[in-house]
């Protein structure tokens, strides 16, 4: 029935080598995708992979439900393009410092909400988003308001760019995998469990809940800083919460909690939105749809459904029950 | 020596005094049961000496120390632990995952950890299911995890609440005795139970608290035949 392939280390080591196949895919398409706009999409869709694998740690790891992963891209563009704007400061210095700075918020952040779960955590981080969107498009002598910011580019290549988002992802990826391995991931897993049963247990669930906001916040930071760069405009639609919606639904679809759901989860979504653009607002509608059947029928999301395809019979019949 | 004790314990919710002027005392070595009516205080109680609620009033020693108002985690870390009423396992990791987070959250590198997860899981009979994730496993065998995770780096006092409650009478057995063999050891317990003869089986001394209050300390025996006691539990639905 049960067998040692339900470990925590077995599934994580999976996870990552189907994860790593996904990225060892992705450098690969260039060899047959070389139109510039597919390669834009596939940028894209890495931007937001990124995002959500950022999401995932805090809500899929360390069970925090946050609504503020856009609001955190927003924010990690805006610092690399405020700084060449208002003070030409290069992006060698300006995307660190977008890492950094959503590093800090994201962890105040983890501060205020400490206390709160569920609902009323979802809605805080709601409101924060909102705020830090509303505060930068109407701050309009410092941001350019709603018109957007422009920012230099890192390269004109946009073979380069695609092979930066590559490496980036992959970056991420494994660090992702070794922090996941160690102590600390599993803490995040008890502390998505039962917090109060990781307190008793002796971990210092205010440490590592904050990390897991910091973490996640520059993650998603970095994800915005590069985006900015490759698109060379940020605006606060960059922060809108219908992107943090298409993140969360990037992740359940993909598969919460796992390395490799939210990464497959983007692709496909993003491809899947880009394919139906032209049928109009249909898109919503279809993803909004697949939430919630994977939410109510497929837990563990599309790599949750092969994972168990490969390690046949683990038994789940007691889910429903917990 | 004294291990764990308390100085005028109080605290209230809303006009209810949930425990009122508690004095109890813990020695080093011993396994204290706690008893008393349901409502009367236990659980609240072991909050405040595990640093789960802040008293209203009154001070909480441990070795000597004032942690009054200390955080679980600084009691944890002093090797002060509790479990709970309610279980309290990790659902969607395996059993032996969670004794693994156990152990690295109480400071052992992951090898020491793995090992001694193997060790208690056999002492556990829980080797069968060592794979399951927690959430798949019986109540039972859920409080037997939490025994596991408790003394994978054994605590220098274990404040369990009901353990005994709604569990198969074999893993009675394989609780006591396994509290037995980590007394014998020289681990330290405070232990509320409603399961008298395992009370008395296996306590030293027992204390019982009534409507938030200390109303007997001593010898098992004594306390149980105390009049007060007896009167305590006439007095209430619960039954002994
Ligand atoms: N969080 C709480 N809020 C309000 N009342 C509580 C709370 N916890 C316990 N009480 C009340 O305090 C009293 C003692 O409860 P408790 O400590 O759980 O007793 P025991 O564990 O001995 O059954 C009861 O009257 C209970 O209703
Ligand atoms: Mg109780």
């Amino acid at each position: 029935m049960s067998d040692a392939r339900n470990l925590w280390s077995h599934r994580l080591a999976v996870d990552f080598r189907a994860a790593l196949v996904v990225v060892a895919v992705l450098a690969a398409a260039p060899i047959v995708v070389t139109s510039p706009y597919t390669l834009g999409i596939l940028i894209v869709s890495m931007y937001f992979a990124l995002l959500a694998m950022g999401w995932n740690l805090l809500a899929g790891f360390a069970g925090q439900f946050s609504l503020a992963p856009a609001a955190f891209a927003m924010l990690g563009a805006y610092v690399p393009g405020l700084l060449d704007y208002h003070w030409h400061v290069s992006l060698a210095v300006g995307i660190p410092a977008g890492i950094v700075g959503t590093a800090i918020v994201g962890w105040l952040l983890g501060r205020v909400v400490l206390r709160l779960r569920g609902p009323y955590l979802a809605l805080t981080t709601l409101s924060f988003a909102e705020i830090a969107r509303v505060v930068i498009s109407n701050s309009y002598d410092f941001t350019r308001g709603a018109q957007g910011l422009n920012v230099p580019t890192l390269m004109q290549s946009r073979v380069g760019y695609y092979y930066l988002f590559v490496a980036v992802v992959l970056v991420v990826l494994a660090g992702l995998f070794f922090v996941m391995r160690s102590a600390i991931g599993r803490f995040w897993l008890a502390i998505r469990d039962d917090e109060t049963g990781a307190e008793s247990r002796g971990i210092d669930v205010v440490r590592y809940k904050t990390l897991a906001f910091a973490l996640s916040c520059a993650i998603c930071g970095l994800a915005g800083a590069l985006y900015g760069t490759f698109s060379q405009l940020v605006s606060p639609e960059l922060g809108l919460l219908l992107q943090t919606g298409i993140v969360i639904a990037m992740v359940v679809i993909g598969g919460i909690g796992t390395l490799t759901g939210p990464l497959v989860g983007a692709l496909l979504v993003y491809l899947a939105s880009e394919w139906m653009r032209g049928l109009g607002n249909v898109q919503m509608i279809v993803f909004s749809a697949l939430v919630i059947i994977f939410a109510r029928f497929f837990r563990e999301g599309l790599w949750g459904l092969v994972a168990r395809r490969r390690v046949r019979a683990l038994p789940r019949a007691a889910a429903g029950a917990r | 020596m004294t291990l764990l004790r308390t100085e005028g314990l109080a605290k209230h919710f809303g006009g209810v005094a949930a425990v009122d002027d508690l004095a109890l005392a813990v020695e080093e070595g011993e396994i204290l049961g706690l008893i008393g009516p349901n409502g009367s205080g236990k659980t609240t109680a072991l909050n405040m000496l595990s640093g789960f609620l802040v008293p209203d009033r009154g001070s909480v020693w441990f070795a000597d120390e004032n942690v009054t108002g200390k955080k679980p985690v600084a009691l944890a870390r002093r090797g002060l632990l509790r479990m709970f009423q309610t279980t309290r396992v990790f659902v969607r990791i395996s059993a032996f995952d969670n004794l693994l987070t156990a152990g690295l959250a109480r400071g052992l590198d992951e090898a020491e950890a793995r090992e001694r997860a193997r060790v208690l899981l056999e002492e556990l009979t829980l080797t069968p299911v060592m794979y399951l994730d927690a959430g798949q496993l019986s109540g039972g065998q859920r409080k037997l995890l939490e025994f596991g995770m408790c003394f994978i780096a054994p605590p220098r006092l274990a404040l369990l609440d009901e353990p005994f409650a709604a569990v198969h009478p074999v893993m009675r057995e394989t609780m006591a005795r396994f509290i037995r063999r980590r007394n014998e050891e020289g681990h330290t317990f405070l232990v509320v139970s409603h399961d008298m003869p395992i009370v008395v089986e296996l306590c030293d001394r027992a204390a019982c608290m009534n409507a938030g209050r200390l109303i007997a300390i001593g010898a098992t025996r004594d306390v149980l035949q105390d009049p007060v006691v007896i009167e305590a539990y006439l007095g209430s639905e619960s039954h002994v």
